[in-house]
């Protein structure tokens, strides 16, 4: 785990803080706070008891601290002593820190006092100690007592910052000119001071800068097995090779903050309960009860089984009743208590070379899982030196090793590729699971380098095949946008552009950000996202120019277009009937029947859907729509109605839907749909349909059967309308079932 | 350690979360198969030459029909588990349907000679076990399977089907016949026969159930199926107008032969066959616009092709008081306010984050615009070679996407185009990938896959473009510090021999030999706990590595190695003997004193735990102090990590790691 931090911030609050420099929008002290807040509020979100921090104004228009009677230590007020800070402290702070009338006070006394607040607080413990001070050093400062505070930083640790608002830094590229005599004094000063106890000495601009580029949590490995590496079995020949490995994870996914739900209390109302930060209920809640007025939202589970007797035909359950099993199908398979493991499958850690494949044939769309590296046992030097020569051998006859390994006892087996891996001071193996058997689908799509037609013909020429002009163009666009020298590395040498350590989780980073930020400025809209995080999310301009030619090319090689939206305006009875293999004229044959062909057909509930569907080919006036329309509702009526449970509801579902989806494809026929949806509404939930119908009334919603929309169809309602019909009942509906 | 197992299911809650789509729409999205075999004499014929060796070729059609069934259901039960299949034998002597429903008036004699011998719905225990009698009791199989003297009306037969589907199936996405007959021209003699199973196949096909036909030839009576007398006129293709048209791949099954030819058995070309279309093709995602360039895009399907099937989570069984027959208690969850326990609607919840023991909160728009990065998209930011891609750079199972026309026309061939053009200089495409509304954004490498075929030319691996989420820099875990020995290079000759030995089978991993051996004994135990069968005592293991064989192949050459190692061992340790000092914890000393275990002839003896000095107690150790009583005295720091060590669990306070330990020597005890 993380160890014992201790940081104290000195932020100068003096009067000259509240100048705004060099054309910037915020004052000198609102640009330092913002480094100064991320800093804290980093230390805030990780929610460690043991990372303390301490907050010291410097040029305050008060005095508190603990030698507040001397004069050389005017000025200076200790706003939050060493602790972990917490929000209440964080809205305190900012209160604190704001730019007072004064120029007096000392920078080293400030110092003094924080040394002191660390070596009161952290005595001789395990701690790691740092001071950050931000200062834009204009008022003057006694520096006499130099050499012991130097002595005094390293003999207890003491880590120095110091940044400095416009401060030059010939390293990092700025220099203010004009500066005056007693800031250029001073910050040689601080300079020297930093030099001598081996500190930090920036500008501050370059701190501001670089809170844009997240930081990545270490995480401490642990590892997830530990054992043998084995090839042959050692309980059975003396043949057998084993080598005392260590596995460890190379890549875990990181994963953002996840938010927890709430509600707004009950007895609040909803305008009370809009301030932007709030106390988790419960123990951690401020005694007076000042809570937010959120309550936390819990999911309640409740359980039914199948009960003939029951209304509804379910009944519910208590979790007390029911006992642990499985289905196997639509079976019950229970399981006794004492029984719980025999569907085990037993296993005892291991982990064993089953052979060894080719690299240039594997396919890497196999890799399965996260990636984990495998080392010898450290400490063992002959495990390291035995396991180096699979390495080597591996590495030079281009091969993988495809191994079985059981992380723990009783855990499922797993196959996982060994991939060699040789750098200067690191030799190991690295692993990712491989699939199953069972875990391949079959899925099958035609060839895309040529096309088989129904005919059996093979061709090379065809519409959905790229012709040579459009191969050479991709071919041509493709090396165009190579990426793997457009970077830059440390030394500005070309380098791989988009290298994964140079991309951020833009997720973990986004809500990171966006929660410190409104810790500190709760009525503040979110800030934009950092730029390293959306760097990705377009070609670099530089070299998409470069390329532009090409692309041109490409685009017109390709001559892709869109489909245009659904042609609209079908004329009913017009749509091309679909045939068979055989191009059978079935709408002929179906004319033939004569319970089918006339126009006043009657459909026939058990193929209500294939008649509705063919009835609708031959209709040609509204009036047959609506007929067709009303004769499927009353089928539908007639199964909700003869439901017993929701047996019916599935049909009648279907039903509607296919009603619907017809009906948005004429495009003029929103009414006869919408008529009987509201119809439906109605009656169903007045009792009209043999009884309590809200369980299906429910379905119509998930399956977004409401009415038909304007934008799907003609004379179709708004959205508003649509939402309001869909949501505006079940309220109704619970309200009078109260 | 032992909650890192919620930790991952949180995990996957979480994903899951932002996975669930909410464009679902309007269908269930599940897949229910009907099974229609044909029950005829020549279906009932056995294959004159079989092979009296081989049982496999001595089934008759309709028989090797009903195992390949009976497998199907098996694997379905576990791979598809919410969905549905039935059984229905047409042109059998005996008729019958649905049980009960007098509502409505169907009986048994509404369809003559149609056999429901399975309704479709999730299969349950007895339906299995009813399957398997069948096909393994010849006497039960006897009796039903007798052909009818008069011939079957096939419009029947798809009535029948139409009727059951529209029943048991109602609203689902994907509904399936998979008809298998060996008949190419039922009601050679009447047009009109012909003509309504025609009308009642269009039924069918406006109901939305798809027909798969699974067509067999007898070339030892030197009989070859032909479509083209009738059964095209039955099913419906995509495009049929167009004679250029891509044929589905799904057609390309090629009539499966009755007897045994080039070794392969009726059952087993059906098995493939089946199997090959038992899995709907569910898009994961539809038209993902892909954006190759700025201003061209085109539209991609997503499909999961790979994804690890995990045996089913427990769940609550209510037994009834008055019924030995256990129910599936079915579970509903709904959000309640903490304060007053009232029911919550969606909408009402808020979203906040935990921050200095207090939460941050936003309003819904506010998180809705903080993470909103765009609308979903596939965009190519440029392109690498392969070998930049290290093998590490992985998180999850990839996705593969394959073009489709239906936004973009046009979309096929510049994705062919490109392809190819990745395939043949082995680059990939560097990508900015949002899979669906609202997800996180993640840089995706785009990888090019070959189409892969079986050597009977069966597609085994679809071509396509691979989709790989890369990790960031925050998913990265710092490789552990270690003290690196190299093997000097007569130690990697000798390895080298060794690892030629052993190659798998044609040098790649096939992953279809190796059935995951936890999940297969699951439900092996599980079917026999619902059948009410005798527990299988031994587990069916394909992932253990053929001990005899590697012990064959390399033994002499691991021994070899093992000496080398010794050899090379010492000499290294005489060499940096001057330059390791013992530490103060004494760890190097320990070193010297007892034998590092790695090397060949591994035996029991050989198996000596070494612990950094600072965080182990050695077996021996462990051993004594176990042998005088003394593993109270030891440290718990020290019990863990030997615990884990044995891959032990590692939980619980320090009475249970003695336990544990206590545990782990006697029953090595008698072992040793």
């Amino acid at each position: 785990m993380a160890g014992k931090e201790a940081t104290v911030y000195i932020v100068d609050c003096g009067s000259t803080m509240g100048e705004k420099s060099h054309g910037r929008s915020q004052t000198n002290l609102d640009w330092a706070l913002e480094y100064v807040w991320d800093k804290i509020t980093t230390t805030v979100a990780t929610g460690r008891k043991m990372a303390f921090a301490g907050v010291v104004g410097l040029r305050t228009d008060g005095t508190e601290n603990l030698l507040d009677n001397e004069d050389d230590y005017a000025h200076i007020t200790v706003f939050q002593e060493l602790g972990q800070v917490l929000m209440p402290q964080l809205r305190k702070l900012r209160q604190d820190l704001v730019v007072s009338g004064t120029d007096g006070g000392d920078a080293i006394s400030a110092l003094v006092i924080a040394i002191q607040m660390i070596v009161a607080t952290c005595k001789k413990l395990q701690f790691q100690r740092r001071i950050v001070l931000v200062t834009d050093g204009r008022s003057a400062m006694q520096a006499d007592d130099l050499g012991d505070i130097t002595s005094k930083l390293k003999e207890d640790s003491i880590e120095l910052v110091v940044l400095g608002v416009d401060f030059d830094d010939a390293e990092y590229g700025f220099k203010e000119e004009g500066k005056d005599a007693t800031k250029a004094e001073n910050e040689a000063i601080l300079r020297q001071l930093c030099d001598d106890c081996s500190g930090v000495y920036g500008t501050l601009v370059q701190a501001v800068d670089e809170l844009g580029v997240p930081r990545v949590k270490p995480t401490k490995p642990v590892p997830s097995y530990r054992g043998m590496l084995t090839l042959g079995n050692p309980e059975e020949y003396d043949t057998a090779l084993a080598i005392d490995v260590e596995r460890y994870p190379r890549t875990m996914k990181a994963n953002p903050a996840s938010a927890s739900k709430f509600v707004i209390r009950s007895d609040m109302a909803a305008g009370e309960a809009t301030q932007s930060t709030h106390t988790i209920d419960g123990e951690e809640a401020a005694p007076n009860g000042t809570n937010d007025g959120l309550a936390a939202v819990k999911t309640a589970r409740t359980y039914q089984v199948d009960d003939e007797n029951a209304p509804g035909g379910k009944r519910d359950v208590d979790r007390d009743e029911l006992s642990k099993g499985y289905e196997y199908g639509r079976t019950a398979v229970h399981i006794s208590e004492s029984d719980q493991n025999v569907t085990l499958y037993e296993t005892s850690p291991s982990f064993d070379i089953l052979g060894f494949v080719n690299k240039n044939q594997y396919e890497r769309y196999l890799d399965m899982s996260r990636s984990n590296v495998i080392v010898a046992q450290r400490t063992n030097d002959k495990a390291s030196m035995a396991l180096s020569s699979l390495i080597h051998a591996l590495y030079e006859l281009e091969s993988y090793a495809v191994a079985r390994l059981v992380m723990k006892q009783n855990k499922e087996p797993r196959i996982v590729l060994l991939a060699p891996n040789i750098e200067p001071d690191l030799e190991c193996l690295y692993d990712l699971e491989l699939p199953f058997a069972e875990d391949m689908r079959s899925y099958r799509f035609p060839p895309l380098d040529r096309v088989v037609t129904v005919s059996g013909k093979v061709l090379t020429v065809h519409r959905n095949l790229p012709n040579d002009d459009l191969q050479d163009a991709m071919s041509e666009y493709v090396d165009s946008m190579d990426l793997s020298t457009f970077g830059q590395d440390d030394a500005g040498q070309p380098a791989e552009y988009g290298a994964m350590d140079e991309t951020y989780s833009i997720m973990l980073h986004r809500i990171n950000q966006v929660v410190k930020h409104r810790a500190v400025y709760p009525d503040t809209d979110p800030p934009p996202p950092y730029e390293v995080l959306t760097r990705y999310s377009q070609q670099p301009s530089e070299l998409a120019n470069t390329a532009h030619p090409s692309l041109s090319r490409l685009i017109q090689a390709a001559d892709v277009k869109k489909v245009p939206p659904k042609a609209r305006g079908r004329r009913y009875g017009r749509k091309d009937a679909p045939k068979p293999l055989s191009e059978l004229d079935v709408g002929a044959l179906l004319a033939q029947d004569s319970k089918r062909s006339s126009k006043q057909a009657c459909i026939d509930p058990k193929n209500a859907i294939p008649e509705f569907k063919q009835l609708l080919q031959h209709a040609e006036e509204l009036p047959q729509l609506r007929a067709a329309c009303a004769q499927l509702k009353a089928i539908i009526f007639d199964w909700i109605r003869h439901s017993v449970g929701d047996s019916g509801y599935g049909r009648a579902v279907e039903a509607i839907r296919v009603m619907r989806e017809e009906m948005a494809e004429v495009s003029v026929a929103a009414a006869p749909y919408n008529e009987f949806m509201r119809e439906l509404k109605g009656t169903m939930l007045d009792g009209g349909l043999g009884g309590e119908r809200r369980e299906m009334w429910y379905r119509v919603r998930v399956n977004r059967l409401g009415l038909l929309l304007a934008g799907e169809c003609d004379g179709g309602v708004s959205e508003e309308e649509g939402r309001a019909f869909l949501s505006a009942a079940p309220v109704a509906a619970a309200a009078a079932a109260q | 350690m032992s909650d890192s197992s919620n930790y991952g299911h949180g995990d996957e809650d979480e994903d899951e979360e932002e996975e669930v789509v909410d464009e679902a729409g309007y269908k269930t999205s599940k897949d229910a198969v009907l099974f229609a075999i044909d029950v005829s004499d020549s279906m009932l014929t056995k294959p004159d030459d079989a092979d009296p060796k081989r049982p496999d070729t001595m089934l008759s059609p309709t028989v090797a029909a009903l195992k390949c069934a009976y497998a199907l259901m098996q694997q379905r039960i576990i791979s598809n588990p919410s969905d549905m299949m039935g059984i229905l034998l047409f042109g059998t002597e005996k008729s019958k349907f649905q049980d009960g429903d007098v509502e409505t008036g169907r009986g048994g004699l509404q369809y003559p000679h149609c056999y429901l011998l399975t309704d479709l719905d999730v299969p349950a225990a007895a339906d299995v076990k009813q399957l398997r009698g069948l096909v393994e009791d010849e006497e039960e199989a006897a009796d039903l399977l007798v052909a009818s003297k008069e011939e079957v009306s096939m419009a029947n037969v798809l009535f029948c089907a139409n009727q059951i589907f529209t029943t048991m199936a109602p609203n689902f996405s994907s509904r399936r016949l998979f008809l298998v007959t060996d008949n190419d021209y039922p009601h050679a003699s009447s047009r009109d026969a012909r003509n309504s199973a025609a009308v009642r196949a269009k039924d069918l096909y406006d109901l939305g159930v798809t027909i798969e036909l699974f067509p067999i030839s007898h070339p030892d009576r030197g009989y070859t199926f032909d479509r083209s007398k009738f059964y095209n006129d039955i099913v419906y293709s995509a495009t049929p107008s167009d004679p250029d048209a891509p044929m589905p791949l799904s057609a390309d099954i090629k009539p499966a032969s009755s007897t045994a030819k080039d070794g392969i058995s009726l059952l087993q070309s059906l098995l493939s066959s089946v199997a090959s279309r038992s899995a709907p093709q569910r898009a994961l995602i539809r038209n993902l616009p892909f954006e190759v360039g700025p201003g061209l895009k085109i539209s991609v399907k997503c499909f999961i092709l790979i994804k690890r099937q995990e045996p089913k989570r427990t769940s609550y069984i209510y037994l009834p008081p008055d019924s030995d027959k256990p129910q599936i208690a079915v579970g509903s969850s709904t959000l309640v306010a903490d304060d007053t326990a009232r029911s919550v609607e969606k909408a009402e919840v808020r979203k906040a984050y935990k921050f200095g023991g207090e939460t941050i909160s936003f309003t819904v728009e506010e998180l809705a615009k903080i993470k909103h990065f765009g609308d979903p998209v596939l965009r190519i930011i440029g392109f690498k070679p392969m070998s930049m891609l290290p093998i590490w750079a992985n998180l999850k199972p990839l996705t593969l996407c394959y073009p489709s026309e239906e936004e973009f026309i046009g979309s096929t061939r510049v994705f062919s185009a490109l392809h190819q053009k990745l395939l043949r200089d082995q680059k990939m495409a560097l990508a900015w990938y949002i899979p669906r509304r609202n997800a996180s954004p993640v840089l995706a490498a785009i990888i090019p896959g070959a189409e892969s075929r079986s050597e009977e030319g069966e597609q085994q691996v679809p071509p396509g473009l691979w989709i790989k989420p890369l990790p960031f820099a925050d998913d990265i875990r710092q490789t552990p510090e270690t003290n690196l020995v190299p093997a000097p290079d007569p130690l990697t000759d000798a390895m080298r021999v060794i690892v030629q030995q052993l190659q798998l089978p044609k040098a790649i991993y096939d992953p279809r030999k190796y059935p995951n051996p936890s999940l297969q004994w699951f439900y092996r135990i599980l079917q026999a706990l619902a059948l009410e069968e005798d527990i299988p005592s031994v587990p069916e293991d394909k992932t253990l590595p053929r001990w005899k064989q590697i012990h064959k192949r390399a033994g002499g050459y691991v021994v070899e190695w093992g000496q080398v190692l010794d050899e090379q061992f010492r000499m290294w340790q005489r060499d940096n003997e001057k330059h390791v000092k013992p530490t103060t914890n004494g760890a190097a000393k320990r070193t010297k004193a007892e034998p590092p275990s790695a090397g060949a002839g591994g035996g029991k003896a050989k198996k000596v735990k070494h612990e950094d000095g600072e965080e182990g107690v050695t077996d021996a150790g462990m051993r004594e102090a176990y042998a005088t009583d003394a593993l109270s005295k030891v440290l718990v720091a020290d019990l863990k990590a030997w615990l884990q060590g044995k891959g032990q669990k590692v939980v619980g306070k320090k009475a249970d790691l003695v336990d544990a330990v206590t545990k782990y020597f006697e029953t090595k005890m008698d072992v040793d």
